[in-house]
């Protein structure tokens, strides 16, 4: 994904947004509220350590790109009632596909599937936004990675290429955190 | 969803062929990746000189699809020149002649269908019958391990939903071979660390089965360098069908009817390769698996089953609709319209859509009268289906788009024009390597653990516990026992009550598996023979019956093209056919793998070694009576049934304390105690199937009269790695003593006689209220008492000379054996 920006929200509970127009396009990012052990992040800098990068924290996110005749109120329905487990979670609400900073990392990668790759979990999230009664759209998932470690671009990119993305299937971009 | 499909009718691409020289031929083949030889061309340059028109890229890509290597078993079919080091002599054909030999020979009744459906089925009862196969997903999961695996789970499910009228999956079974995964040699561009395959491999292993609802429970695990380039991920699955639900046919007037997924640009082959205009072209040949699809798929046949609604079923793999279409019309025809297939994306080419590799997908025979009814039964569970043509009697493969012919070829020349070509195969025995002193010192304690620990031996938890092994509640005999459930097993035991129904039929089914690429190493035949024997006692020592046992093949090779890799790949099926005829134990089904071999960093062609993996599946009559490998209790006997001799060729020993050879004895200056096993002799376990045929039946009927309380057969790391794992999984000790244990020939070594690995053995618990019942059921079989249990958590073994030859506590042997894969692995 390019860089953008443009978080409208960030909050794990609460009654949602009155509803902006459709705009067509938001990112959805879902990761464990930080008082939780992140195994999945564990194992990214496992990973990442394997593939000679001295990762020393990893959080790991969900992605959600929802493309389609949608407003913020049915983003927050869908995040609420199926993406995001709000005990143990906690979500962001980008426009289009945004990359933005985040507090305490110094890199963030996104790992998507090619578009020429069936996403499986993107029809799965389709056919659930169907049964809420959403607007039909088209979603693509992806994972998104927030490393702290001292590395240049080169060094993430190639222990990205070797461990958390395959790049055969997946495009994946890198964004230094502010 | 509105369906996609291709806008306007396209004009069938064709190919200018009939006037191609071989040359341009071979270079019109590489472009488009089709693997046929220059005799295959040139006789389908033949068969369209006399047809008088050009073939269109369908009916090409077709052909490359039947008379592939995966769809043909070219190698396996095809006469072949071999020249045993002693004479030459002519194989018409390898499978015909080894191990459907032995199959047909044995002419079980219970083989309800061998090698000619997609799966093989035996009976089970009186009312069902097991169908089993097992495939390999090798090269997609060395580019993509996860979806590489997925797909391979998925494939092999569908596989026995598509065998007879369709069987309900009760087990997944999985075994890998990998680079180790601290490796930290070089590799090539592009090949993805041997630490990644494994994790992916198992991620996708997990997600597919755990998703779909079938218990992954039976597998194994192999490490050797020489798979860093080619890793092999073999995906079985069991699965269980009423009787009458065996046969299938398909008639003259029948519907072909798709169901399941959409047809996309998934897992096109070489064409796709070839092709310019489809952007990240090699991204087709990887394909993700949809779990969740195959199950809506799965619950759908099985209510169309029950209501008899098709005749006939197939799941689509290799080749897509052209190669299950292809099969299913065999004896008749079909006509097909491609226009009528679902599709995910509308830009579609009609070859596109016939070749499609795209997952869960599968094409029914569909008499007419039943075609509302089926449709509905596919509607109730969200699964699509669409009308592609019928069956016909023309005998002939009609395929057309928007009413424009793609393919349209005669099936006789589809299914046997094959040209067959000869190919030389050689086998030169190994010369014993050069005699050298060993120079290791390490104790037998030292040893022991080395081989608890060695990766090819260690604890697989790492893996077992991502899989869910208990869903569909009827895991009797679970991949990890013992007193805190996480020690090794021979072999799972399944109670497929779930899918029979019947809670009070307490008939259930045990599966195997017998796989050491090490022994194949020195002898290709050993190895079959010594696979076939574990495969066996594993099931024996569960309380199978393995008077109704049967196997299935599955061969990874480098390339046939080789003679000398051809030579060993005669000499494995060889040891297969005396291997079934010797236990009496048919092949059912089988697959093979070739061309296992990749270019290296240094431009050399890297081969796998050799790689034969025998399956075994057999019924056990009560799942109550079924029987674990832990120790039960302190001051029972301790039985070694079977000939222990000097057999460390590719053992755990010579690994741990390196390679000897020469044929005598050497003891090095400084050594005591122990003596050293340095001219142990080098050749692979044999196997003595005469023998070990009469102490199976032996043992077999000791154990149906409840006289063993623990049982666990004698492989990788031979008595020792056995005692010991016996003990710390049931967490009490053990006393040997190596003196007792029965040899023909003298052995004088105690590391021969603790680390050999001779076949056909199995260490037994028995109570001494029971002892002298088990010594008259073992009447006339080589059984000795070698020992006896204790409650101190400490193995000891006396060696020859009456002295502690080792002490262990079995705390380290725990760890030795649990520690060393999560280590690894960092």
């Amino acid at each position: 994904m390019s860089d953008k920006t443009g978080v409208l929200t960030k909050e794990a509970s609460g009654p949602a947004p009155v509803a902006k127009p459709a705009s067509g396009s938001y990112l959805v990012e879902v990761s464990l509220k930080p008082d939780f052990t992140d195994a999945e992040g564990l194992s990214a800098q496992w990973l990442l350590q394997c593939a000679g990068l001295p990762a020393h924290a990893v959080r790991v996110g969900r992605l959600y790109d929802l493309r389609g005749p949608l407003n913020l109120g049915h983003v927050h329905v869908a995040v609420r009632e199926l993406l995001c487990d709000c005990v143990t979670q906690e979500f962001r609400i980008c426009h289009s596909a945004g990359t933005a900073p985040h507090n305490g990392c110094l890199w963030r990668v996104e790992v998507w599937l090619k578009p020429t790759v069936t996403d499986i979990v993107g029809e799965s999230v389709c056919e659930a936004l169907r049964d809420l009664g959403m607007p039909q759209v088209a979603v693509r998932c992806g994972m998104s990675y927030h490393i702290a470690g001292k590395c240049g671009r080169n060094q993430l990119d190639k222990a990205v290429a070797r461990s958390l993305a395959n790049p055969i299937v997946h495009h994946f971009s890198l964004n230094e955190a502010h | 969803m509105p369906t996609p499909t291709a806008a306007l009718p396209q004009t069938p691409e064709t190919v200018a062929f009939r006037s191609l020289h071989p040359q341009d031929l071979k270079t019109l083949n590489a472009r488009h990746g089709w693997s046929l030889n220059l005799a295959e061309l040139v006789a389908i340059q033949a068969h369209f000189q006399t047809l008088k028109r050009e073939p269109t890229l369908a009916e090409l890509e077709t052909l490359a699809q039947t008379w592939s290597e995966h769809c043909k078993h070219k190698t396996f079919t095809s006469p072949i020149r071999y020249n045993d080091g002693k004479k030459t002599r002519l194989i018409k054909s390898l499978i015909e002649e080894t191990i459907f030999k032995a199959t047909k020979q044995l002419n079980r009744p219970w083989c309800l269908s061998v090698f000619k459906d997609n799966a093989g089925i035996v009976a089970f009862g009186p009312k069902w019958a097991l169908a089993f196969k097992v495939e390999t997903h090798n090269h997609p999961s060395a580019i993509e391990p996860y979806g590489g695996a997925e797909t391979g789970v998925g494939g092999v499910i569908r596989d026995v939903m598509g065998a007879g009228l369709g069987a309900k999956p009760v087990l997944n079974t999985d075994v890998f071979c990998f680079a180790p995964p601290d490796y930290d040699g070089p590799l090539p561009e592009g090949a993805l660390h041997p630490r990644r395959v494994l994790n992916g491999v198992v991620s996708g292993v997990r997600d597919y089965g755990n998703r779909m609802g079938i218990p992954t429970a039976g597998g194994g695990l192999w490490f050797d360098p020489d798979y860093r380039l080619n890793p092999l991920v073999f995906c079985g699955t069991v699965g269980l069908l009423p009787v009458w639900a065996v046969r299938k046919e398909v008639k003259a007037g029948d519907l072909i009817v798709a169901a399941g997924g959409r047809t996309g640009r998934d897992g096109l082959h070489g064409a796709t390769f070839s092709s310019a205009a489809l952007e990240g072209a090699q991204l087709s040949a990887v394909q993700i698996g949809h779990a969740l699809n195959e199950k809506k798929l799965l619950d759908a046949l099985l209510i169309a089953r029950d209501k008899k609604l098709y005749r006939g079923v197939t799941d689509c793999g290799a080749g897509g609709f052209s190669s299950a279409i292809g099969e299913l019309a065999a004896e008749c025809g079909a006509r097909v319209r491609l226009e009528a297939a679902r599709l995910k994306v509308s830009d579609l080419a009609p070859w596109e859509i016939w070749l499609s590799e795209s997952q869960e997908r599968m094409v029914f025979a569909v008499p007419p009268r039943s075609l509302k009814a089926f449709a509905e039964a596919f509607a109730s569970e969200a699964c699509e289906t669409a009308v592609l043509g019928e069956f016909t009697s023309t005998g002939r493969l009609e395929v057309t788009h928007g009413g424009t012919s793609v393919v349209d070829l005669d099936m006789r020349f589809l299914h046997d024009g094959l040209p067959r070509q000869e190919r030389s195969a050689v086998w030169a025995s190994q010369k014993p390597a050069p005699s050298k002193a060993p120079t290791h010192k390490k104790s037998l304690a030292q040893i022991l653990e080395e081989c608890l620990g060695h990766l090819n031996v260690c604890s697989r938890e790492w893996i077992v516990r991502q899989y869910d092994h208990e869903v569909q509640g009827g895991t009797v005999i679970k991949p990890l026992q013992g007193i805190r459930h996480d020690g090794p097993g021979d072999a799972c035991v399944i109670w497929p009550h779930a899918a029979t129904g019947n809670p009070s039929d307490h008939q259930g089914f045990a599966v195997s598996h017998g796989l050491n690429p090490a022994y194949g190493k020195i002898d290709p035949y050993r190895m079959a023979l010594a696979c076939a024997d574990e495969a066996l006692r594993n099931l024996l020592c569960v309380g199978a019956d393995i008077s109704r046992a049967a196997f299935l093949d599955n061969f990874c090779w480098a390339s046939p093209d080789d003679p000398a890799q051809l030579g060993a790949l005669v000499r494995a099926a060889e040891g297969c056919r005396d291997a079934a005829l010797g236990f009496g134990v048919p092949f059912i089904s089988g697959k093979d793998s070739l061309f296992n071999q990749t270019r290296d960093v240094s431009g050399k062609d890297l081969a796998i070694p050799g790689t034969l993996l025998i399956s075994a599946l057999a019924p056990v009559a009560d799942i109550r009576k079924a029987l674990t490998m832990d120790i039960k209790g302190p001051g029972n006997a301790l039985y070694l049934v079977g000939w222990t001799a000097e057999e460390l060729g590719g053992s755990l020993f010579h690994q741990i304390c390196g390679r000897c050879a020469g044929g005598k004895e050497v003891r090095p200056a400084g050594t005591s105690g122990t003596s050293i096993a340095a001219g142990a002799s080098c050749t692979a376990p044999a196997v003595d199937t005469r023998t070990a045929l009469a102490t199976f039946k032996a043992v077999q009927a000791a154990l149906a009269k409840g006289l063993v309380l623990s049982a666990h057969d004698l492989s990788d790391g031979g008595l020792g790695v056995a005692a010991a794992e016996m003990c710390f999984t049931g967490e009490f000790g053990a006393s040997l003593d190596l003196d007792e244990v029965p040899r023909r020939a003298p052995i004088y070594s105690d590391e021969v006689l603790l680390f050999s690995e001779s076949a056909s053995r199995i260490l037994f618990e028995v109570s001494p209220e029971q002892e002298a019942a088990f010594l008259k059921a073992l009447r006339g079989v080589p059984a000795k008492r070698v020992g006896t249990t204790v409650a101190n958590p400490v193995l000891k073994v006396a060696g020859l000379d009456g002295r502690i030859a080792l002490e262990s506590a079995l705390c380290d042997l725990k760890s030795a054996w649990q520690l060393s894969l999560p280590r690894r692995l960092g």
